[in-house]
């Protein structure tokens, strides 16, 4: 009997260890010189159009530069695996972590290689220097302190999308005002859709969808600056108090989808697609994220919010959010680096991307193509627009970011009234003050 | 004779378990109370000594108070639900009849289900679209959504401020329910035979004989579980984060979930340590003081 | 009278029973019957029967989204801690039980005290624990081996706790007459005493091997990579990153999967664990 369950004992041990230390893990340690070149491992952020563009990007500078050798690793919550690198001393050399990693944190814990001088070398075709590539208003976006430390690639600009087809057969325009917006929405009604539906789940879309659109629309870009800013007072301006008014009167005049407060983004957008609601606030990755579900027929297209009549604010005003990539400190050959990214963004590679991947880069010219359809719109719109903006609170101050996104969840739901909403926002924001050990950022325009 | 390298089999057969016990489970506790005395992020090896900086800023955290009257909110009317449950099914399956029987192989499913399949399936169930009770609510004229209090609150079941922490207790009942009527079966089998029997012979029957017999030689049991279920209403983590992540607007924010955002989220490893260590004393001293609290039991018979 | 009241005492007995067991089986059963429907049926009509049995969602689960390869990986990890976890506990229940020696109260006590911990409490340092400690150029984090040991580590308070008591029955004088006859400690733990405590090792043995196939907590901190994944954490990710929420059918097939492995062991040793952990339940 002993014997017998001893054997099985460590028969299954000895398989289990074996199996267990056998199938690897990915923590494979930086790998060393092999052959007369360097070695580079960049880790990406996997998202709605994968890695393989920036895998045949490796392979073809790899190509060009014999010798040298490049690797390109990625996942959907890549962040989780390169936090304890970075605490460890060991990241990769080259690196976009995606939505999930602190950014800020480790550019004020100095894990982050500034790449001021880089900008100022040639471009990788030789034409004028690096910096020179990339559109300014993007490239603002990764400042700290005078320095760059993020690196744009692509960018994703936000707004409303509505089914072209189903505006025409009802014979429906696109609302330009929120006036508009007020005398449409019963017509919508009155044809069995809800006007609006939102991501119920994630607030941080109705932040970007509907709040501050709206707060620069009636108090100008300085309103949103401001609040970004952590100025006094900014977040319980009246441009704060009167956009989320704005929102209890859609609210209260029933124009969003029942039960919107508890729907994910897939299953909004979802609903949308389908014909349930006309209209939805999302970036341009809508149609590469809901590609594999969409039900046929489905179309979408891009629309600004509508802005408020008699406001102070720049109708032309547009969202975009940068996907910011960084050079680890610790991490090797900065050179190679450097480099490859250099090739990744030059004119052709970008070009490339956006007809692949369907999103726009950040290099001037690159929308100089034939763009996918989805994406002519929101080009358009952003290059006729006299002011680009950004959110970026919620990455500088997670605390404020969480307790927004919480403040506007009770908004949107109506627990919360607009002054309770406001107030919140106000002291979220002091408290921020308050921590002196919090950095403090300017946003100016 | 017995002394023939009897400390030499202690320590070899002890020491397996505590080396990986005190590597990997009493270090680490070790460490956290170190890390609770530090800023650090958790990105970079920068650490600042803080002191009781973050237990100061941890007393002061109004979401750290809000957590813990969930929890308490758990523990109260979750943990009420499931004696309840426990001691009335427990009772109702003592006999052998072919439906106890029944009863006896199913009551435990749930609870050996992942807690993974548990949240998600009854995610669904609340669902507004898909859902279970959704559609239940439907026949009776309810709406996956409603509109409830003066300001008309329109949301579905788990977006809802007022009803989510409800629908995750219900969840958590019908997940921790059967270990607990394991738990009490067990206690009902262990009153003996002949004090049974005696009452039986007395007339005491049915509710009477449950109130004024069962119940009470069951408190020896019933104070296990209620230990048990301080610890796993304190220490809930994994069926909230999945169905709700703590929302709406942290209306079913545990002590567990903050701590996570807390650490991999604000990257605040110290504030998250602190309040890991201030779970753990909270759930030390309940289990105290409910320990104290039912030393004596009603036969008079102190423990 | 009292055979109206004593009737009606049973039928509210059973009426209770009966809604409380339809309580427990009703949510399975629409997870089951709703595996098997199409993206469509579901949306359309929650409760009824689907117009075929689409199999497919369960193939597309099992290797579309993967969950062959997250079941296979739970599997080895399962087995492996469960192959150490079962000697190393009972050889340490063992000592505790049957060979007192100063401070092994407060031994045991610490091994208890494991099991009141918020796992989360130490969740933080063993990430980096797991970090420093290194095999080779290898640490133990992402892997499947420092997966296991720390599943060990942490299930061994339980098996401690459950196995010294298993022990503490066990007659007084049976090694006093083993070692009379010449045995070492050690022979008699392996040829005496483990084997009258195999109740007790198979009750541990599924304890811990369906808490181990369904935990999460620490898998979600301790495995990133989508090459280690565990099964409830393949579940989630489906769930909350993969947004596979359009393809319901191998969304439900998947829960299913995760679901049946556990329900076969514990319906096959169903009276067994019923016995056993109420004979060893009240222990302590």
């Amino acid at each position: 009997m002993k014997t017998r369950v001893l054997a099985f004992c460590s028969a299954s041990a000895a398989l289990g260890l074996l199996m267990a230390g056998c199938s690897g893990g990915s923590n494979e340690p930086a790998a060393g010189g092999s052959g007369n070149g360097k070695d580079l491992e960049v880790v990406s952020f996997q998202g709605g159009f994968g890695i393989e563009f920036f895998q045949q990007a490796a392979k073809e500078y790899e190509a060009k530069h014999p010798g040298d050798h490049i690797t390109v690793t990625g996942g959907p919550r890549v962040w989780e695996q390169l936090r304890p690198r970075f605490a460890n001393g060991t990241p990769p050399s080259l690196t976009w972590p995606g939505w999930g990693m602190d950014y800020w944190a480790l550019i004020y814990d100095n894990q982050v290689f500034p790449v001021d001088d880089a900008l100022k070398t040639p471009a990788y075709d030789g034409k004028g220097t690096w910096k020179d590539t990339f559109d300014p208003s993007l490239l603002k976006l990764g400042e700290y302190k005078g320095k760059q430390y993020e690196l744009p690639y692509h960018y994703n600009i936000m707004g409303w999308w509505y089914n072209p087809d189903t505006f025409a057969k009802h014979g429906w325009t696109v609302p330009k005002t929120f006036k508009e917006l007020l005398d449409l929405c019963p017509k919508i009604k009155a044809a069995g859709m809800a006007p609006l539906t939102y991501q119920g789940k994630y607030p941080d879309y109705s932040i970007k969808g509907f709040l501050f659109p709206w707060v620069i629309s009636i108090g100008g870009i300085k309103a949103a600056d401001d609040a970004q800013s952590l100025v006094p007072g900014a977040w319980k301006s009246d441009a704060f108090l009167q956009a989320a008014k704005m929102v209890k009167q859609l609210r209260d005049a029933g124009f969003f989808e029942d039960g919107a407060s508890g729907l994910s983004h897939t299953q909004s957008q979802t609903d949308f697609l389908e014909g349930k609601a006309a209209m939805i606030p999302c970036g341009t990755w809508l149609e590469s994220e809901m590609r594999k579900t969409m039900p046929p027929g489905a179309k979408m297209a891009f629309m600004l919010p509508p802005v408020v009549d008699g406001g102070k604010g720049d109708p032309s005003a547009i969202m975009i959010g940068i996907e910011p990539w960084i050079i680890p400190t610790s991490g090797p050959n900065h050179d190679l680096a450097i480099d490859f990214y250099k090739y990744m963004t030059s004119l052709d590679k970008a070009k490339q991307f956006i007809t692949q991947c369907g999103t726009l880069t950040a290099i001037k010219g690159s929308d100089q193509i034939t763009l996918p359809p989805l994406l002519v719109e929101p080009a358009k719109l952003f290059r006729e627009s006299k002011t680009v903006y950004s959110i970026q609170f919620d990455t500088w101050y997670s605390t404020l970011g969480n307790e927004s996104k919480n403040a506007m969840e009770a908004l949107m739901n109506g627990s919360n009234t607009p002054e309770q909403f406001v107030d919140r926002l106000e002291a979220a924001a002091e408290k921020v003050r308050q921590d002196k050990s919090k950095p403090v950022h300017t946003m100016t325009h | 004779m017995k002394n023939r390298g009897r400390t030499a089999f202690i320590v070899t057969y002890l020491a397996p378990a505590v080396l990986l016990y005190g590597v990997f489970v009493i270090l680490p506790v070790l460490q956290a109370v170190g890390y609770s005395l530090f800023k650090w992020s958790g990105l970079s090896s920068k650490k600042t000594y803080v002191g009781f900086d973050n237990f100061k800023q941890l007393f002061h955290d109004d979401v750290f108070w809000q957590a813990l009257l969930h929890n308490a909110w758990i523990f109260l009317f979750g943990g009420s639900a499931i004696l309840i449950v426990a001691i009335a099914v427990a009772h109702g399956m003592q006999g052998e009849s072919r439906a106890t029987k029944a009863l006896r192989s199913v009551y435990l499913f749930p609870n050996i289900m992942s807690l993974v399949v548990v949240a998600i399936l009854w995610e669904f169930v609340y669902d507004p679209h898909i859902g279970l009770l959704t559609s239940v609510m439907k026949l009776f004229g309810g709406g996956a959504t409603h509109r409830s209090g003066a300001a008309g609150i329109d949301t579905s079941i788990l977006g809802s401020p007022t009803q989510a922490l409800p629908a995750v207790i219900v969840t958590f009942v019908w997940f921790a329910v059967g270990f607990y009527i394991m738990l009490f079966s067990a206690g009902i089998r262990q009153i003996p035979q002949e004090v049974a029997e005696a009452s039986k012979l007395d007339g005491a029957e049915g509710l009477f004989r449950f109130r004024k017999i069962t119940l009470p030689l069951l408190w020896s049991v019933g104070r296990i579980a209620v230990i048990y279920l301080v610890i796993n209403t304190l220490n809930v983590f994994a069926l909230v984060f999945l169905m709700t992540q703590g929302g709406p607007d942290r209306k079913t924010e545990v002590m567990l979930t903050y701590l996570y955002e807390q650490a991999f989220v604000n990257s605040d490893y110290g504030a998250a340590t602190a309040l890991a260590i201030a779970n753990f004393v909270i759930v030390m001293a309940v289990s105290g003081i409910v320990l104290r609290l039912t030393r004596k039991d009603p036969t008079g018979v102190s423990h | 009278m009292n055979a109206v009241i004593s009737v009606g005492k049973k039928v509210l007995t059973v009426v209770a029973l009966t809604a409380f067991t339809l309580a427990v089986l009703i949510p399975l059963l629409w997870m089951v019957l709703t595996s098997f429907k199409s993206g469509p049926e579901i949306f359309a009509s929650p409760w009824g029967l689907p117009g075929k049995i689409h199999w497919e969602n369960f193939s597309h689960a099992w290797q579309t989204a993967g969950i062959a390869h997250f079941f296979l990986n739970s599997l080895i990890v399962t087995v492996a801690t469960l192959a150490f976890l079962i000697p190393i506990g009972a050889m340490a229940a063992y000592v505790f039980a049957r060979y007192p020696f100063p401070g092994s109260k407060l031994l045991f006590g610490t091994f208890l005290g494991g099991m009141m911990f918020p796992q989360f409490l130490t969740i933080v340092p063993l990430f980096f624990l797991m970090n420093t400690l290194k095999i080779g150029a290898y640490s133990l984090y992402d892997t499947k081996l420092g997966l296991t040991i720390v599943y060990i580590a942490y299930s061994l308070p339980f098996t401690v706790f459950v196995l010294t008591g298993f022990f503490q029955t066990l007659p007084k004088d049976l090694d006093e007459a083993a070692m009379i006859d010449g045995a070492s400690h050690s022979k008699v733990f392996w040829r005496v005493m483990l084997p009258l405590a195999k109740p007790g090792l198979i009750v541990v043995g599924i304890f811990n091997g369906i808490g181990l196939w369904n935990e999460y907590s620490l898998a979600l901190v301790l495995i990133p990579s989508e090459a280690n994944r565990t099964l409830p954490l393949g579940i989630a990710n489906l769930v909350m990153v993969e947004h596979y929420q359009s393809d319901w059918g191998a969304l439900f097939a998947g829960l299913v999967i995760v679901m049946v492995p556990v329900l076969i062991v514990y319906w096959v040793f169903r009276e067994k664990i019923h016995e056993t952990m109420l004979a060893g339940a009240l222990k302590g």
